[in-house]
C-alpha cells in the first residue's frame, strides 16, 4: 500500500526551480530518504507533503498522502503524521513535560492519556530523567530526541523528519537511528531528508537522490551502490609523487576521478588498487570500500553549486 | 486509498483553543513578572495624576473629574498596548527568531487557525490588563461596581482590534526595528488624541474627523459609557465600527500573514 504518492510536482521561488517535476512513491512501513546537497529541494518537497509549503499554482502534478491532498486536507494529513522540523523549535520557557503537554492539546488528547503517552515516549527516547528539566539545560541531542517525542504524541502512521541528526554526535545519531528502525518495525512509515550518506544507508529502504530540484536516481541503497559505483576506492591526496601530475587512467579496470586535491581510483577489484598503492612510493593513501557518498558525489558532481 | 482516520482531527474551536492554551501556558509560566506590572502601572499613573497633575485640572471633562476621565481611558489604552506588543514584537519573535510557529504548524492546525488563535489570545490579554486597571480604579473608588464590570469586555474587544491591526503590520515588517514607526507613529498619537487624556470635542474639526477614524476613540467611548452607565444610541455606531474593523482588518491580517507562514 502506498502512503505517499507524488507525481510531477513543481515548486518555484521567483526564478529558481526548487522542485522540478519530481515524482516518487512511499510504501507503507518503509523508510524513504530524500538525499541531496543543501538547496536540492528536499525540505521544500517535504513541506509540500504536510501543507507547510504549496506547490506551484499551475502545477498539474499530484500529491496524495493517505488518500488526501495536502492542498485541501492538510489537517487530516497532519493528524495522521508526526513532523520533526529542521530546527528544534521548543518552548524555552517550559520544561520537557510541559512542552509535550501543550503540544498534546493540538491533538485534543485528554490530559490523562497525554501524561501516560508522554511518560512512555520519554522512556522510549531515553529522556525519562529529564522530564522536569528546562529546555536550556538539554544538550543538542536531547532537544532533538524531545522534538521526535513531540512528533510521536499522536501515534503517527507517518513520521516526517527533516535532517533528524544534523549536527549531532555519533552516539546520539546511532541512538536516533535505532529508534527510527524500531518505529519502522512497528509499522510506522518514515520519510526523511538527509545529506548524510551513512544515515541513508543505515535506515532507508529506498533513497531518492535529488539535485537542483530534480531526481537523479532512486533505489534501495545497497542496489544504488552495486549498480552505480565500483566496489573499492583508493584515495590519494594530491602530492608531488609519480601520479601527482597524471590525470590519465593508470591501469585497465581502474577509473580515476580527480577533485579538490584528491585523486580517487575506483575499481571493482581490490588487487588492482593494491598494486597501484604499492607504486605510490610512500605517499599517504586510504583504500576503502565505496560508499553511498561516492555514488552521491558521482551523481551530483563534486563542485559546489550556487545554492550551497 | 483514503484513510478515514484523518477526518477525526480536532474541531475548529479545539484547534483555536490549543493555540490559545499554548500562549496562556507560556505567559503564566512567569506569573509574577508578567502578572504584576498590569496592576502596578495604573497605580503609578493614578498616583502621579491624583497627587500632582490632578490638582491643576479643576474643570470637569464630559462631566467627569479629571481622574475619572483619565482613569476610565486607561482601561482601554492598557489593552491596546498589550495586544499591540504581543502581536508585533511577540509575533515577530515567534515567527522569525524562535520559529515557534514552524513547530505549531506541524500539528493539525492551519495557518489561519494559528493567526486567529493569536488574535484571541491578545484579546484575552486585553481583558486581563483592563481587569487589572479596573481593580485599581475600584480600589481608589474612581469607578464603581457593578456596572464597571463590563470594562474588561471592552478591553477584550480593544485587544482583538489592535491584535488584528498589529498582525497586519507585522505581515509587512522585514526587520524588528520597523515596529518603532508603528509604536511612535500610530499608537502614541492615538493615546493622546483619541479622547483618553482630553475630550475629542476639543480637537479642531479636521483632527476630530481623523480621531473618529481611528479605533481607539470608539473603544474609549464604549468603556466610559460602561463605567458611568451613561448609554446613548450613538454607542451602537461605535460598536458597529469595532465589529467591522475586527472582521475586515482581521481577514486581511490572516490573508497576508498566512503567506509568511506557508511558503
Amino acid at each position: 500500500m502506498k502512503i505517499i504518492s507524488v507525481s510531477e510536482i513543481n515548486k518555484t521561488f521567483g526564478e529558481v526551480c526548487a522542485v522540478c517535476g519530481l515524482s516518487f512513491e512511499v510504501e507503507a512501513g518503509t523508510c524513504f530518504g530524500l538525499l541531496g546537497p543543501n538547496g536540492a529541494g528536499k525540505t521544500t518537497m517535504m513541506k509540500m507533503i504536510y501543507g507547510k509549503a504549496t506547490r506551484d499554482k499551475g502545477c498539474q502534478g499530484r500529491i496524495d498522502v493517505f488518500g488526501y491532498d495536502p492542498a485541501r486536507d492538510e489537517l487530516a494529513i497532519k493528524y495522521l503524521s508526526g513532523v520533526v522540523p529542521q530546527e528544534d523549535n521548543l518552548d524555552e520557557e517550559l520544561n520537557v513535560v510541559q512542552n509535550l503537554l501543550i503540544y498534546s492539546k493540538f491533538y485534543a488528547l485528554p490530559t490523562k492519556v497525554a501524561r501516560e503517552r508522554i511518560a512512555s515516549l520519554l522512556a522510549f527516547l531515553e529522556l525519562s530523567d529529564k522530564a522536569k528539566s528546562k529546555i536550556k539545560e538539554l544538550s543538542g541531542g536531547m532537544k532533538r530526541r524531545l522534538v521526535i517525542a513531540r512528533a510521536l504524541l499522536n501515534n503517527p502512521k507517518l513520521l516526517i523528519l527533516d535532517e533528524p541528526t544534523t549536527g549531532l554526535d555519533p552516539q546520539v545519531r546511532h541512538v536516533i537511528w535505532d529508534k527510527l528502525r524500531q518505529l519502522r518495525g512497528q509499522g510506522t512509515t518514515i520519510l526523511l531528508t538527509t545529506h548524510y550518506m551513512e544515515e541513508a544507508f543505515q535506515i532507508c529502504d529506498t533513497v531518492l537522490i535529488m539535485d537542483q530540484g530534480r531526481k537523479v536516481m532512486e533505489d534501495n541503497p545497497v542496489r544504488l551502490l552495486e549498480e552505480n559505483i565500483e566496489r573499492y576506492v583508493l584515495e590519494v591526496p594530491d602530492g608531488q609523487g609519480e601520479h601527482g601530475a597524471s590525470r590519465d587512467c593508470p591501469a585497465e579496470g581502474v577509473r580515476l576521478d580527480y577533485a579538490q586535491g584528491m585523486r580517487r581510483f575506483y575499481s571493482d577489484e581490490i588487487d588492482r588498487l593494491k598494486e597501484l598503492a604499492d607504486t605510490l612510493q610512500g605517499e599517504p593513501y586510504y583504500l576503502r570500500q565505496a560508499n553511498l557518498e561516492d555514488v552521491f558525489l558521482k551523481a551530483t558532481g563534486r563542485g559546489l553549486n550556487e545554492k550551497q | 486509498m483514503r484513510s478515514s482516520d484523518g477526518l477525526a482531527h480536532p474541531l475548529l474551536w479545539r484547534r483555536l483553543y490549543s493555540v490559545w492554551y499554548r500562549h496562556m501556558r507560556v505567559y503564566t509560566r512567569n506569573l509574577v513578572s508578567n502578572g504584576l506590572p498590569p496592576f502596578l502601572e495604573p497605580l503609578l499613573f493614578l498616583l502621579g495624576v491624583g497627587l500632582g497633575l490632578g490638582k491643576y485640572i479643576t474643570e470637569s471633562m464630559e462631566g467627569l473629574a479629571y481622574i475619572e476621565f483619565l482613569g476610565t481611558g486607561l482601561l482601554v489604552t492598557t489593552a491596546m498596548f498589550t495586544a499591540s506588543f504581543e502581536c508585533t514584537y511577540g509575533t515577530f519573535i515567534r515567527l522569525e527568531y524562535d520559529r515557534v510557529y514552524d513547530g505549531m504548524l506541524a500539528a493539525p492546525i492551519t495557518a489561519a487557525n494559528l493567526i486567529v488563535g493569536e488574535i484571541l489570545w491578545a484579546g484575552t490579554k486585553g481583558f486581563f490588563f483592563s481587569f487589572a486597571v479596573l481593580c485599581i480604579l475600584t480600589a481608589f473608588r474612581i469607578v464603581h461596581l457593578p456596572h464597571a464590570m463590563l470594562a474588561p469586555l471592552v478591553g477584550f474587544l480593544t485587544g482583538v482590534m489592535f491584535a488584528s491591526m498589529s498582525l497586519l503590520v507585522t505581515s509587512f515588517v522585514k526587520t524588528i526595528n520597523h515596529f518603532n514607526f508603528y509604536m511612535t507613529g500610530f499608537l502614541s498619537p492615538m493615546f493622546f488624541f483619541s479622547g483618553v487624556v482630553f475630550p475629542v470635542g476639543n480637537l479642531p474639526p479636521t483632527m476630530r474627523f481623523v480621531a473618529e477614524l481611528v479605533p481607539l476613540t470608539h473603544a474609549v467611548r464604549l468603556v466610559r459609557a460602561a463605567c458611568t452607565s451613561r448609554y446613548d444610541v450613538h454607542l451602537l455606531g461605535d460598536l458597529a465600527y469595532i465589529a467591522v474593523f475586527i472582521v475586515v482588518v482581521g481577514a486581511l491580517a490572516v490573508r497576508r500573514l498566512r503567506r509568511r507562514l506557508v511558503s
